[in-house]
């Protein structure tokens, strides 16, 4: 680490804020646990024992106000829709919303009839990550929560945003 | 059509008939060999039809001349009950062994009758269906009724026309038709006269229209969100 590199004693790490920041984040992401249709099987499977989620970082927190991430896993509907949106204002910041399955991210099978589906959850809130899939496989969702780790990794929170 | 591809399905559908298939199977022209098949089916449904007529009314004849009746189903059984009891309800026409079908003005007393009296006993209303059979005819209810008793099962079906269908309510009489006419009238908009708590059960209260109405038109925003309606590029 440069300057600072043998300067200190044992058991010192030195690292840039914005980093440590990112490492305390997205090494601790708690899930917001709710599921809305047949891609919650897929999510309670991916956090049971035999893919656990728990060796990311990742726990299912029933309230709004202790989760960072929400998991939409499954089809929004138009009467849900405005539920979601209130559970993510619910949500303290720094906040992330993953897009489960096809119904969250586009409609999926009710894109064309379906008068009463939510055609894509980013119509209602900032979606960071899309995960494709019918329902996706646990292996897929682990995918995209690790992607989602990255980002946060890569968020540079305390750093002055210039145009 | 040419009068040449008319003349060869003409056949080729007389020898199928007479139980020659391949006669329809050889025609090389694929367009002509699915007209020869659809002709052949229309066909063969006419011949149905000509010759199931005749034998129903041969059979109702010897019905009525013999002094045992020939074996009713319970729709016809019980269309005879409500058509003595309640004169002029019964649409003789339309009813048949497998539905009664009522007018809607004494809807709510038949309904009574038929869950008190002995002989019929319906205690369970098993199924409301609400159907939208176009323009021309407009919105039916139907009803499944079930006696645990005795176990006999009719299907009641009742007419109702216009842009404000209404029709009496019978959710006093089975309590499981409070949330069944809720959503009949959630789907098509038909009013249940008498119901006491008569509100959307599935789409939020502000919603527009009613979905299953053939006529139906996606409202275009719903709370500022909007619902696409032309999908362009899509399959």
């Amino acid at each position: 680490m440069g300057v600072f590199e043998n300067k200190f004693q044992d058991n010192v790490v030195v690292a840039s804020l914005d980093k440590l920041l990112g490492w305390a984040r997205s090494t601790s992401p708690w899930f917001f646990q709710f599921g809305l249709a047949c891609c919650a099987i897929e999510m309670m499977a991916t956090a049971a024992s035999r893919h656990d989620l728990m060796r990311i970082g990742m726990i299912p927190r029933s309230s709004p106000r202790q989760a960072d991430v929400m998991i939409v896993a499954g089809t929004v509907t138009m009467k849900m829709s405005l539920r979601v949106k209130k559970l993510y204002e619910q949500m303290a910041n720094p906040k992330y919303v993953i897009a489960m399955g096809s119904c969250a991210t586009s409609g999926g099978p009710y894109w064309q009839h379906g008068y009463h589906v939510l055609k894509g959850v980013d119509l209602v809130v900032p979606v960071d990550v899309y995960v494709p899939g019918c329902p996706p496989r646990p292996e897929s969702l682990i995918e995209g929560l690790l992607k989602l780790q990255e980002k946060i990794q890569s968020e540079r929170p305390l750093t002055r945003k210039t145009a | 059509m040419t009068d040449n591809q008319e003349q060869l399905i003409k056949e080729a559908v007389e020898k199928a008939l007479q139980g020659d298939m391949d006669a329809v199977n050889n025609i090389e022209d694929r367009v002509t060999r699915s007209k020869a098949k659809a002709a052949l089916v229309k066909a063969k449904r006419e011949a149905a039809k000509t010759s199931a007529e005749p034998s129903s009314k041969e059979k109702s004849e010897e019905s009525g001349s013999e002094s045992k009746p020939a074996p009713q189903s319970p729709n016809q059984q019980f269309a005879g009950i409500i058509a003595s009891r309640f004169p002029k309800t019964v649409d003789e026409e339309l009813s048949s062994e497998t539905h009664i079908q009522l007018q809607s003005e004494k809807w709510l007393d038949i309904a009574q009758y038929l869950r008190d009296d002995p002989a019929c006993l319906f205690d369970s209303l098993q199924c409301i269906t609400g159907v939208d059979l176009g323009e021309d005819v407009g919105l039916e209810v139907r009803y499944n009724l079930h006696s645990m008793t005795h176990r006999h099962v009719i299907e009641i079906r009742i007419a109702c026309a216009g842009k404000n269908p209404k029709i009496p309510s019978v959710e006093a009489v089975w309590r499981i038709g409070d949330w069944f006419e809720r959503e009949t009238y959630d789907m098509f908009g038909i009013e249940f006269q008498g119901h006491r708590d008569l509100r959307r059960i599935l789409l939020p209260d502000d919603w527009e229209g009613w979905p299953l109405r053939k006529d139906y038109e996606v409202q275009e925003t719903y709370h500022g969100i909007v619902v696409p309606k032309v999908k362009e590029g899509w399959e």
